[in-house]
């Protein structure tokens, strides 16, 4: 069963997927082994995007599948999904407040067994700062849409690093207009061209 | 050289491009909304709030850069009502919801609701806006600035000309993509997830608002200049849509848009932000000479080149991120290898989508002067 709730995640199949979860719930399965499962199918999504065969849309179904099926888990034992892999801090910088990128993110790293802290959107470089010292988060993840969000990232790369955070805090960014350019402006260690990329490099980080 | 016979000589090479004839020096257009006010020391806030401040810091800012052949689109009315049009969607205001001389934004979320479809299917698009828009903007603000619109249209286009600018996207149409004006309303997330949930219920709305856009297509004013109009597209982009949705729920409806267009005798601008490479041989199924591509630095250049660059002109598409974050040489050496890839040929020059508010004035000043060093043939 678990090898058909896997496929049925990694084929977008949303109603096979619940009534599996469903079932499995039902029968008394550990909940842990069917998010385990959940999350294997939530690999093959990453690896069929990274093969081209998938896009940006079946990543954002994808993600909202396992929200359902974690949810649906959620009701009937309180688990924390178990041990996570590791802590990321992420956020849209300060001035810019758009956080589809980000929330594709957070979605894809929560559904790979990361502990993600979301600090919203327009964060200060300040909050990032709290939020790593105060997690112990090893990445910080810095969302921006906008041109203008370039000066916030690279304050607050500056500000991680006036706090003693770097270089034990890695830090990647993310979002539409972000280059290698922009990435060595801002002073980051890498950047993502998509979301899936936050996943490979937290995968290659922690 | 007077103004107007600057403007003939801009406007003949302008369309010999769109004809992929040659041209003795490769035009170069401005497109640049927020960058303008910034440039020019214009608070943003003044800007949005005040429609003939944004037309007069617009036309300054080109003059002041000088060497331009003409711009993409006018500026002039209120850009954030225009962008709540759009985008169907509530907006972030300088100077009201937002720092003054911050850049206006785009608040996205589920505003516009499953049951939604079934008012469009039930009373049409166009009832169904008149409604809607209420729940973005307050419709005075809404019909204030229609207002201003409908009466300063011809004069804006007047102001440009006088100053011998050609202006590409220049026709008097408001039809678009459904895809964009429905994922705008119900929020990235929801909309993409509607297409595997409901897809038939969401075609069935696409249709009846393209019926209505063919019909207000058909009855546009017979467009006069270059007769652009924009056929956005941004969240229907190729890389972030699977291919099956891509050829049901976005190609079919820019074939049937862009037809109906060059039928008026519009041609139809592909704005298309960013990555639309995968699908870049579709394009060789719209009638030749006819659309002009406008991507945004995105979409590969050399592939477009390959297969669709007999087909069509480009516009574009120096990206925003080399215009903020970059230095000039890296914007000359950009310019240069365009010019170089089009072999000065079916190309216009033009900041991709639009020259960000934080570009620098010395990247700009490098385009505009690539784009004559180098554009010049022969």
């Amino acid at each position: 069963m678990d090898e058909q709730l896997k496929q049925s995640l990694s084929d977008l199949d949303e109603g096979t997927v619940l009534r599996l979860v469903q079932q499995r719930l039902d029968a008394g399965d550990d909940p842990l082994s069917i998010l385990a499962a959940c999350r294997e199918g939530m690999a093959q999504v990453g690896k069929r995007y990274e093969s081209g065969e998938y896009f940006v849309s079946d990543l954002i179904m994808a993600g909202e599948i396992f929200k359902e099926a974690r949810a649906l888990v959620g009701a009937r034992f309180k688990t924390d999904g178990g041990p996570k892999r590791g802590k990321v801090v992420i956020g849209t910088v300060q001035g810019d407040i758009h956080d589809i990128g980000k929330d594709i993110v957070v979605s894809l790293l929560s559904a790979g067994n990361y502990d993600v802290m979301d600090l919203g959107v327009d964060v200060p470089p300040v909050r990032f700062v709290e939020a790593a010292r105060q997690s112990g988060a090893t990445v910080v993840g810095l969302s921006g849409l906008l041109t203008i969000s370039y000066d916030a990232m690279k304050a607050t790369v500056a500000a991680l690093e006036a706090a003693s955070l770097r270089p034990r805090v890695r830090v990647m960014i993310g979002g539409g207009t972000v280059t290698e350019q922009v990435r060595a402006l801002v002073g980051a260690d890498a950047m993502g061209k998509d979301a899936q990329a936050a996943v490979t490099l937290c995968d290659k980080w922690i | 050289m007077s103004n107007e016979a600057l403007y003939q000589e801009r406007f003949q090479r302008i369309k010999k491009v769109i004809n992929l004839e040659p041209v003795e020096r490769v035009p170069v257009v401005y497109m640049g909304s927020a960058f303008a006010p910034r440039y020019m020391g214009m608070s943003i806030a003044k800007y949005c709030a005040d429609p003939n401040a944004s037309l007069r810091v617009n036309l300054q800012a080109i003059d002041r850069l000088g060497g331009f052949d003409g711009v993409n689109m006018t500026a002039g009315g209120r850009i954030t009502v225009i962008l709540t049009a759009l985008w169907m969607s509530r907006l972030g205001v300088p100077g009201r919801d937002l720092p003054a001389d911050s850049l206006w934004q785009v608040k996205e979320a589920e505003v516009m609701t499953v049951e939604d479809y079934d008012t469009i299917l039930k009373v049409g698009w166009g009832k169904f806006v008149n409604g809607y828009m209420p729940r973005v903007i307050s419709r005075w603000e809404f019909l204030s600035a229609m207002m201003w619109m409908g009466f300063n249209g011809n004069r804006i286009q007047k102001e440009y000309r006088k100053r011998g600018y050609v202006v590409v996207s220049n026709a008097l149409v408001f039809a678009g993509l459904p895809f964009e004006y429905l994922c705008g309303g119900r929020s990235m997330q929801r909309f993409y997830m509607d297409l595997y949930r409901i897809p038939d219920k969401v075609q069935a709305v696409m249709d009846v608002m393209l019926e209505e856009f063919l019909g207000q297509i058909a009855k546009a004013p017979t467009p006069t200049g270059i007769g652009g109009a924009w056929l956005g597209g941004w969240r229907a982009a190729s890389a972030l849509l699977a291919p099956r949705f891509w050829d049901r729920f976005v190609w079919p409806y820019v074939v049937k848009l862009a037809d109906a267009m060059i039928a008026r005798g519009i041609t139809p601008v592909l704005h298309w932000d960013q990555d639309w490479t995968r699908d870049l041989e579709r394009l060789k199924e719209l009638p030749a000479k006819k659309c002009i591509l406008n991507p945004d630095g995105l979409t590969d250049m050399k592939k477009f080149k390959r297969v669709a660059a007999d087909r069509m002109a480009m516009m574009g598409d120096i990206p925003a991120s080399l215009l903020a974050a970059g230095a000039p040489d890296d914007v000359r050496k950009y310019v240069r290898e365009q010019v170089e890839l089009f072999e000065g040929r079916g190309l216009i020059l033009c900041p991709g989508c639009d020259a960000p508010i934080n570009a620098k004035p010395e990247n700009m000043q490098a385009f505009v002067d690539a784009a004559h060093e180098y554009g010049t043939v022969g």
